[in-house]
């Protein structure tokens, strides 16, 4: 696998590493015709072939923040990948691992947010389970979720399905759940100034469905656009050139990328879709995603290429670079 | 490097004196017997007209027998009389054309076969790896001569060579180098071409790249929305005339395209600094090699005069005369200006024709390997060119320009590129199997070697952009089937995401990984084989370290494949990470708020947050932020528009100005490393009271003392006296003299890089060095 002997943070980052834990370390033990790393849910054969399963931990920091909670993102986390896959999501089971000491009005506080949550994407928790660790073996709060939904058509989407001259559309501004999650957790003055794009993407995957164009989606979570386009590549080896004026990126997140020395094109978004569509549908596509609250901020943000599988970002003045696949920490490489 | 950049290695007479003993022993009875022997030569002998050479040397000495090109060695079979035959031998050598770099490999007597005249074979295909390929050469003194003369059949023809001159390394598709495999072969020759080709006492037998207007390849001028002109005479004088107008012309040279524009024309100058989106970054600056313009406009020294005129028409950077009518865009915040000749016919022609000195910058997008190919400079350099001179003999592979810098009385390179790269060195062991080096991110250039042989690449430029990451693989897959040889290994940086980090494994090759700074000390050292123990000091922007902080001022004792780390610079956190190496401001908050001072004002509340907090503010203990933090507290500049503006601007600064040094404090870590404090500069830098100059000056020659006190404290220690200077902070030329010279009062031997760039071009020799030396 990795040259790494334990694990390290970064084996959670959803880069290179993660990759090479789960091809060297699961994949030989659990191997299984529907067992599909690629992907955020599996099809599992069940009366007419269309059951979806996914399942997800979470263990954000802090557990409130603007625009969410670690319940909010429990639910729309799983919720968001069954809805990518193409699925209806029906049911969900949580498991929540809380510390001692924790306070029973915020695990409260957070319950709330789980049923809130729940109820807008039309979606049962249907078990749960309790467990308290000790004090300081824990982040307060940690939850696991499990939901399934059921494929609304019988139909392929997948990375497989890409082909050159696709188009790569974004259904909002990126980075907001990065940025704020981030001020909220170093505390820093300017907390509240982002919100995090926490939510549902039922109606965003919902509307594209009908479109015989569609190729895939997927929620750009950890390791953000960048990551998403890279395994896209990787899975497809085909090219990706994104273009840096069309991604839309909120003057507040930028301006704080800026200053802190992030890339926004790396930073989590939870309420996101990135979709890959036939270029014949990509007004159709839209169209239906600006009819849509959730889809207002929505571009089209680059094309798929028959050249080297590699993610170019073409910039504003008129250069090329090269967006990497994420590394363990980001180290600067060029000071 | 002297003026021989680039060569493959010294002459050396005594490499004939020392070899075979079969010829010694004949040189014992000096009879006036007939005798035969046969020579192997190996070094740089083919593309340098050295058969022709040696057919006229054996003809004017009556010698029999033949030359032949077997692969990259030449084997020539003389009879005569043994004395003559000796005389013929050291001619080979010491006679030998200019550009080539011969080396016997052995001299055997044989029996006579009777030969009844001298010729040249056909050359005989091989592969073995024991080749050498030429880089790019300029117009030479003969070729110029009927460039110019009305009454030769190549008058003002802009694509005139001979074997002593002209394109190589930018059109060989395969070796042999024969016309077949060059980008030539499209291009039939004329009876007159060939009869001067097959003439073995024509300078131009087998000149691959013989051309003529009547058979060789034509200019095309174009003006953006219009028809192409095809006539090579109406192309020049649109040319011409374009640049007159103060127009933007991509002009195709040897090695992939120049951006040319008068550089006496300030609002042209501008206008390209506009377009290109390069509001500082200096462009080098192509002189008449007559006229009075070159004397009027910068002031060179011997050095950098004969680093000029040298074959390998490098760009050099001079002394700009305060009073010169250059363009001020050409180097702003600068001194200096890089200044190069013409180095082809057609470069000669434009020069010629247009009279005054043209901006020369590589047509390319920021920091990628030069434009070779017209569609490409037409579409992506539509918005920058109004024009576009094309020629249609193509490039192979791209080829920057060259550049030397004359430090500590030597010109020195800053990158190794057309005419200069592939350079060749030994290496100080035989490797047991073929081994390639991808080197480092910046500045890249990558290696192949085997046995004691190490082919170092061209400058390829930064590996971020897709262009500079195809044009790498081919260069390493390029180097591999023209020397054909086949790595078994390869050596990277130990930073996991370096585009060739990533390459190597991927590779399926085994992988040495090797630190930053262990490469750049291994690299001094490949240079320098006789020093035994080393203390080497490798400052520069930042590299990976063992602790996975970011090095970049650390100074190392032992010999490649035993560094020990022994100096540093006190660390300090990095606000923004990777973002400071084009914000200097960065590098001046993260030192200001380590001593617990504000930096400027609270409109870095946030970052100041984050710094406290330690969020993307990774500890690094480079110099080259130091550099960076001094320029921004003198108040020269918070943002870079180019990688090394700091440093480059605090030096320009610095210049003519004498000042004391601050003594700063060396104090053992808590691992047993020298480090030393930059804390009493902060102060001094950011004292508003004193001149920019001044303070410039100040931190210069204190980081000199720096130096110095390192060093002393390490003699204490375990009494080293050979020292190394390397990174790319030492291509400032007031710290490096001034550190060599305080080194060398105090009785230390004082080495520099000399034949590769101190900078991170060096990488890739020096991981070979390291790799190499732990096998």
């Amino acid at each position: 696998m990795t040259d790494e002997t334990h694990i390290l943070l970064a084996h959670g980052n959803g880069g290179r590493l993660m990759r090479e834990l789960i091809d060297a370390v699961f994949v030989p033990h659990l191997a299984n015709p529907y067992l599909d790393v690629q992907a955020d849910a599996a099809t599992v054969p069940h009366g007419d072939g269309r059951l979806m399963l996914t399942t997800d931990a979470f263990t954000v920091q802090p557990l409130e923040f603007p625009g969410g909670d670690i319940g909010t993102l429990a639910v729309h986390g799983t919720v968001n990948d069954l809805a990518v896959a193409g699925a209806v999501p029906l049911y969900m089971t949580l498991s929540m691992v809380i510390e001692e000491g924790f306070e029973v009005s915020r695990l409260e506080r957070i319950a709330m947010s789980i049923g809130r949550a729940a109820r807008e994407s039309g979606v049962a928790v249907v078990a749960g389970d309790t467990k308290v660790v000790r004090r300081g073996e824990g982040g307060g709060l940690y939850i696991a979720a499990t939901g399934i939904g059921i494929r609304a058509r019988d139909r392929q989407l997948g990375m497989r399905e890409i082909q050159a001259g696709d188009r790569i559309l974004v259904s909002g501004p990126v980075g907001d759940h990065g940025i704020s999650v981030l001020l909220a957790r170093e505390e820093f003055g300017l907390a509240g100034e982002v919100r995090s794009d926490c939510a549902s993407v039922l109606g965003l995957t919902r509307a594209l469905l009908p479109l015989p164009g569609l190729r895939f989606m997927r929620d750009p979570t950890r390791g953000g656009l960048a990551a998403v386009l890279n395994e896209l590549c990787r899975a497809s080896s085909l090219g990706v050139a994104l273009h840096e004026a069309a991604i839309p990126i909120r003057p507040a997140v930028r301006s704080v990328c800026e200053m802190l020395g992030y890339d926004p094109l790396y930073l989590a978004c939870e309420g996101r879709v990135v979709a890959v569509v036939a270029k014949q549908d990509v007004e159709a596509a839209m169209r239906a995603w600006r009819q849509l609250p959730e889809g207002q901020g929505a571009e089209v943000i680059g094309t798929v290429t028959a050249g080297r599988p590699y993610v170019t970002l073409q910039t504003i003045i008129g250069g090329e670079r090269l967006l990497d696949e994420l590394e363990d920490d980001p180290l600067p490489r060029i000071c | 490097m002297e003026s021989s950049v680039g060569w493959v290695e010294e002459r050396n007479p005594a490499a004939f004196g020392s070899s075979s003993a079969g010829f010694r022993a004949s040189t014992q009875p000096a009879s006036a017997s007939t005798a035969a022997y046969r020579w192997i030569l190996a070094g740089r002998v083919q593309g340098v007209g050295f058969r022709p050479f040696a057919f006229r040397l054996a003809r004017t000495l009556g010698i029999c027998g033949y030359v032949q090109n077997q692969s990259g060695q030449v084997v020539i079979v003389g009879e005569g009389l043994s004395q003559v035959l000796m005389q013929f031998g050291h001619a080979l050598l010491n006679e030998a054309p200019p550009l080539s770099r011969p080396r016997i490999v052995s001299c055997t007597e044989q029996s006579a076969v009777g030969w009844s005249e001298f010729d040249i074979l056909a050359s005989a295909p091989a592969a073995d790896g024991d080749i050498h390929l030429p880089p790019d050469c300029f117009c030479c003194d003969d070729c110029l001569k009927e460039l110019n003369d009305s009454r030769d059949r190549r008058f003002r023809y802009p694509f005139i060579n001979c074997t002593q001159c002209g394109p190589r390394y930018t059109l060989i598709a395969r070796l042999p180098y024969d016309r077949t495999n060059t980008t030539m072969a499209g291009f039939d020759m004329c009876a007159n071409c060939r009869a001067e080709y097959e003439d073995p006492a024509n300078r131009r037998f087998h000149a691959e790249p013989v051309a003529c207007p009547a058979c060789g390849p034509t200019l095309a001028f174009r003006m953006r929305g219009r028809r192409a002109l095809h006539d090579s005479e109406a192309a020049l004088g649109a040319c011409i005339e374009q640049l007159a107008a103060g127009r933007i012309i991509a002009v195709k040279g040897v090695g992939g395209y120049h951006l040319l524009v008068d550089a006496t024309n300030e609002d042209a100058v501008a206008r390209l600094r506009e377009r290109k989106h390069r509001p500082h970054k200096p462009m080098a600056v192509m002189f008449p090699v007559d006229g009075p313009w070159l004397d009027r406009c910068v002031a060179l020294d011997a050095e950098s005069k004969a680093a000029l005129f040298d074959p390998v028409r490098t760009i050099v950077l001079a002394h700009r005369r305060p009073q010169s009518s250059l363009a001020p865009g050409t180097s702003p915040g600068l001194n200096e200006v890089g200044v190069m000749l013409p180095y082809s016919p057609l470069h000669h022609l434009l020069l010629q024709a247009f009279t005054k000195p043209l901006v020369a910058t590589s047509a390319n997008l920021s920091g990628e390997p030069v434009l070779t190919n017209a569609t490409e400079v037409e579409t992506r350099l539509a918005h920058v060119a109004d024009c576009y001179l094309h020629h249609d003999r193509d490039i192979v592979r791209p080829a920057d320009d060259s550049v030397v810098r004359v430090i500590a009385g030597k010109a020195r390179p800053i990158r190794l590129g057309r005419g200069a790269a592939p350079i060749e060195l030994t290496l100080p062991f035989s490797l047991s199997r073929p081994m390639l080096a991808v080197g480092s991110q910046m500045k890249n250039t990558v290696a192949l070697a085997w046995r004691d042989r190490a082919v170092v690449s061209p400058h390829i430029g930064n590996l971020d952009s897709p262009r500079a990451v195809a044009v790498f693989e081919q260069v390493i897959a390029d180097l591999q089937a023209l020397y054909t040889v086949t790595p078994e290994a390869v050596a990277c940086d130990m930073h996991p995401g370096f585009a060739g980090t990533r390459w190597a494994v991927a590779s399926g090759l085994p992988v040495a990984r090797i630190l930053h700074h262990h490469a750049h000390a291994s690299a001094l050292a490949g240079e320098y084989p006789d020093v035994e123990t080393w203390l080497t000091l490798t400052w520069d922007g930042v590299g990976l370290g063992e602790d996975r902080t970011l090095w970049g001022g650390e100074g190392f004792i032992g010999r490649p494949g035993h560094w020990r780390r022994v100096t540093s610079l006190r660390p300090f956190a990095l606000p923004g990470g990777e973002k400071a190496a084009r914000e200097p401001w960065r590098s001046a908050a993260g030192l200001c708020w380590e001593m617990g001072h504000p930096w400027r004002n609270d409109r870095y509340g946030l970052q100041f947050q984050a710094w406290q907090r330690r969020v993307n503010c990774p500890y690094t203990s480079a110099a080259g932020r130091l550099f960076d933090a001094a320029a921004a507290l003198v108040g020269l500049l918070d943002e870079a528009s180019y990688e090394g503006q700091g440093p480059m601007w605090l030096e320009a600064a610095a210049e003519g100005e004498v000042a004391n040094a601050i003594p700063l404090p060396l104090a053992r870590s808590a691992g047993g490393i020298w480090q030393l404090d930059w804390e009493p500069l902060v102060a001094v830098l950011a004292d508003a009271m004193l001149p920019v100059r001044l303070r410039s000056a100040i931190f210069h020659t204190s980081l000199a003392h720096g130096l110095l006190t390192q060093a002393q404290a390490v003699r204490g220690d375990v009494g080293v006296h050979h020292v190394g200077l390397c990174g790319g902070v030492f291509q400032n030329r007031l710290l490096t003299e001034q550190a060599v010279a305080l080194l060398r009062a105090d009785g230390f031997e004082v080495h520099l890089p000399q034949r590769l760039p101190c900078n991170d071009a060096a990488l890739a020799f020096g991981q070979l060095v390291e790799a190499g030396a732990r096998q």
